[in-house]
């Protein structure tokens, strides 16, 4: 019955660790804009402009 | 827009904005061997932009892009100084751009200024239309671009400007930040209360049940300090002014639970930490979901102040036009307006006519004929003439802004939930500390332990803790909006249910709700005077500019004889040469003006089409009447059958309208309304409506122009149909989107049955703390059996909501 002293000290590293990942994310705006990421996402990767 | 459209001879479509204009007056320029047409030279210039940088699939993509002219202002890189922040290198700018119109517009503005040299990266915001902008000073300065940007359309302006009436985005993500965080915890937390409650029934080995209760206190604690520390700190505050609010409810529930808990993990009783955190995660779930909906009022009252332009040509003493900030404008200066330009500011003509488009604001689609002597209105459009204006105010006392701030007073208003939330505290909050004082007061009397006196007196605390409450109403309308936003409908915000069930009264527009908006032909009487009359009619009426006169036009279908020496007189009429005669149409009063004699029986017809609500065009050729059209806004299909089912429902139906009696009139017959309201102005709308609400009555509002939008926002429901113009769709309440009369009974069904089920949600939270509160106080329910009751009457409130889904 040990191993679950030891599964659950487990569960929280995964936890915490997903925790800061949300943490990073809102701050770094991943959440700001509902909208545009879904037309975004059907972007081509352009073709470079001709240079001049 | 497909090559193979169908345009009015004589018009062609502007490659850039997609705008009609008249073939002789556009720009054309070949450009990869074609011949392309432009509006003007800002569109022009965009296009060789976007096409040099190899951006056309711009024009490939725009799918939901509107036709309409981009406004290209100039600008002062001076007002944006002080909002560029340095990051060590880089310089980082923060603007709202105007002219973001669809997706793709987000795509070229970033591909384009992604691009310059020196700019380390461009992200737009579609929803919030704010553009963030790092880059290197060294490499490139921020005029060229703010340049770049206004180059292709877009005109930047500082993001200080419009940060009044938005929440920051730092708010909103603090609020994210604070319910992630309960909801994280809150969900790991359950896992071992779970294992704790399964244990308690079970039975449970000693050292488990202590670890797993010290691990759901380090889990709860960051909910409730955390997370909630805005409910704490708003409950001292108002505790320190002695006031009781809702957050003083929460934050002793959540506090007494918490605390209770603690002791018990020392005295060995059953812990309830989860109750704890549940109230914090819900309450700020619905903090988040209120923020979201404040941001969009926001957005929109930007979007309608938008209209406004910045800047105005300011005729000087010498006779020439400055452009100038409208700010700088005092009242008695004079201004020009060009054809296709905004009006900057309200004023009088004093020179010129033309015929302006005021649709925006009064709804009515007719232009109306502006002459000296006029007044004309900021953010209308002149469509045929150059204006001179005396400026009668400064740009804060425009109609449009007094607008503005009426939809704005409106909304601030309008946040009964909240007030009936804190009221209610006002009365439960003494209520439950009365109970739990008076309950420990009697168990001290009765001479039990002290202990046992405090445990009770905290289940009560805990008890009456909000948490079936407030799941009660919100999950319900969750649920109820997601239902009907499948059928097309969007309900924003919770109370409109509960106002939709209520209402008494529902008010509709006329123009594009009742009817179409459109005007189309439904009499031809042709005098016989031509041959191939109603070609001439088209041939002659498709440069014409004016809705009337675009319907008569669209109504003829085969080939367009050729029309020279056009000539549209404001107000009144179109004229031109076919096949060498001189041929008119317009009012009658085009042809008293030209000399034509109307022979009495075309005057009788003409009576008999304006006492049908029909508008008449006169047509004639070489001095003689031709020809009478007559046109009508007709009512759309779904509309009579709308009425009826409104009607047996029992609702009192009204038509209010910007437009003349007569017509009034004659479409509320139509459609059998008998009470009718003609000629009102915007605020018009909304005081006549205050007064209904005023007399009792609870009302529904439905209209779709900006006209209507103090009214959609003062009736206790407005609803708007997708046709609507874009400050309408977001000052109202609930929005139809696809356009179907028909889906407002259903509306009204679905909301009828949401709100009973809130009701019974509420009735069965309340029983809840009916049932339990007495058991509580009396000493006989333990504290677990009262957090498992908890979670059973959360679920059967959730079971119940759910079931909106099925209706």
């Amino acid at each position: 019955m040990e191993s679950t002293f030891y599964l659950i000290g487990i569960g929280f590293v995964f936890g915490i660790a997903a925790w800061f990942l949300f943490q990073w994310a809102v701050r770094s705006g991943q959440f700001d804009d509902p909208e545009a990421p879904k037309y975004r996402m059907l972007d081509d990767d352009d073709e470079k402009p001709p240079k001049p | 827009m497909s090559a193979t459209e169908v345009l009015p001879t004589g018009t062609v479509r502007c490659e850039h904005c997609l705008q009609e204009v008249a073939a002789n007056s556009a720009l054309t320029a070949v450009i990869d061997g074609k011949q392309r047409s432009f509006c003007c030279h800002g569109c022009l210039g965009v296009y060789e932009l976007v096409h040099s940088q190899s951006l056309d699939a711009f024009y490939s993509r725009r799918s939901d892009w509107k036709p309409g002219r981009p406004a290209f202002a100039k600008i002062d890189p001076a007002d944006f100084a002080d909002q560029v922040s340095s990051v060590r290198q880089t310089s980082r700018i923060d603007v709202v751009l105007s002219g973001i119109r669809c997706a793709s517009c987000v795509w070229l503005v970033e591909k384009v200024i992604g691009r310059l040299d020196g700019v380390v990266s461009a992200r737009v915001n579609y929803a919030t239309r704010r553009a963030v902008i790092e880059w290197l000073p060294e490499t490139v300065c921020l005029d060229n671009i703010l340049q770049s940007l206004s180059g292709i359309g877009y005109t930047p302006r500082p993001g200080s400007q419009a940060a009044s009436v938005e929440i920051s985005a730092g708010e909103k993500r603090d609020l994210l930040l604070r319910f992630g965080t309960a909801g994280f915890f809150s969900m790991q937390l359950m896992l071992f209360t779970t294992a704790l409650y399964a244990g308690f029934f079970q039975g449970m080995e000693a050292r488990y049940r202590l670890a797993f209760q010290l691990i759901s206190w380090a889990l709860a604690t960051p909910v409730l300090f955390y997370a909630g520390f805005p409910f704490m700190i708003s409950a001292l505050r108002a505790l320190k002014g002695r006031a009781l609010n809702m957050d003083v409810l929460v934050a002793l529930g959540s506090l007494s639970a918490y605390g209770y808990s603690i002791a018990m993990i020392f005295t060995g009783g059953e812990v309830f930490f989860d109750s704890a955190a549940m109230i914090v995660t819900f309450i700020l779930l619905g903090r988040f979901i209120e923020a979201g909906s404040r941001l969009k009022a926001g957005n929109a009252l930007v979007a309608l102040a938008e209209l406004q332009p910045g800047e105005a040509m300011l005729m000087g003493d010498t006779g020439e036009a400055v452009l100038v900030p409208i700010e700088r404008i005092r009242s008695g200066e004079l201004i020009e307006v060009i054809p296709g330009d905004r009006v900057p500011l309200d004023g009088t003509v004093v020179e010129g006519s033309a015929d302006v488009d005021e649709s925006m604001l009064t709804g009515e689609s007719a232009p109306v004929l502006k002459a000296p002597g006029s007044p004309v209105y900021a953010g209308t459009s002149s469509l045929t003439g150059h204006l001179k204006i005396k400026v009668s105010g400064d740009a804060r006392s425009t109609m449009l802004s007094r607008i503005v701030r009426t939809v704005e007073e409106a909304q601030a208003r309008k946040a009964p939930i909240q007030g009936i939330a804190d009221r209610t505290a006002g009365l439960f909050v003494p209520a439950t500390l009365l109970l739990a004082a008076a309950t420990f007061a009697w168990w001290m009397v009765a001479k039990a332990a002290p202990v046992t006196a405090v445990m009770n007196a905290v289940s009560v605390l805990v008890i009456a803790c909000p948490c079936a409450l407030g799941l009660a109403t919100p999950l319900a309308i969750l649920v109820g909006t997601t239902a009907v936003g499948k059928k097309g409908i969007l309900v924003k915000g919770g109370d409109i249910f509960e106002s939709i069930s209520k209402t008494t009264t529902v008010v509709l527009d006329k123009t594009g709700t009742l009817t179409r908006g459109k005007p189309s032909i439904t009499d031809c009487i042709d005098c016989g005077v031509s041959d191939r009359f109603m070609q001439h009619c088209a041939s002659l009426e498709a440069w014409s500019e004016h809705p009337v006169g675009k319907a008569v036009a669209a109504s003829w279908k085969g080939v367009r004889l050729d029309v020279e020496a056009f000539r549209t007189i404001p107000g009144m009429g179109v004229s031109g040469l076919i096949g060498g005669e001189a041929w008119h149409a317009g009012t009658a009063a085009l042809l008293e003006r030209e000399g034509i004699p109307i022979d009495p029986e075309s005057l009788r017809q003409a009576m008999q089409l304006e006492n049908e609500g029909k508008t008449t065009v006169f047509v004639s050729c070489s001095g003689r009447v031709a020809g009478l059209i007559g046109l009508i806004d007709d009512l759309r299909d779904e509309a009579l059958e709308m009425i009826a089912s409104l009607r047996a429902s029992g609702l009192r139906l009204m038509m209010m309208t910007g437009d003349n009696e007569g017509v009034a009139r004659y479409v509320a017959a139509k459609c059998g309304i008998t009470e009718v309201q003609a000629g009102l102005s915007p605020i018009g709308k909304a005081d006549a409506v205050r007064k209904l609400k005023s007399d009792g009555e609870t009302v529904m509002m439905a209209g779709d122009g900006i006209n209507d939008a103090p009214a959609l926002t003062e009736a206790d429901t407005g609803l708007t149909l997708g046709t609507a113009t874009g400050i309408a769709l977001e000052s109202a309440g609930v929005a139809i989107l696809n356009d179907d009369l028909r889906l407002i009974g259903t509306l009204f069904g679905h909301s009828r049955k949401s709100f009973s089920i809130i009701r019974q949600n509420l009735a069965w939270a309340f029983g809840y703390n009916m049932v339990a509160i007495p058991l509580a106080v009396s000493g006989i329910l333990h504290p677990i059996v009262s957090a498992l009751l908890m979670a059973s009457s959360s679920l059967v409130v959730v079971g119940n909501s759910l079931r909106l889904r099925k209706y």
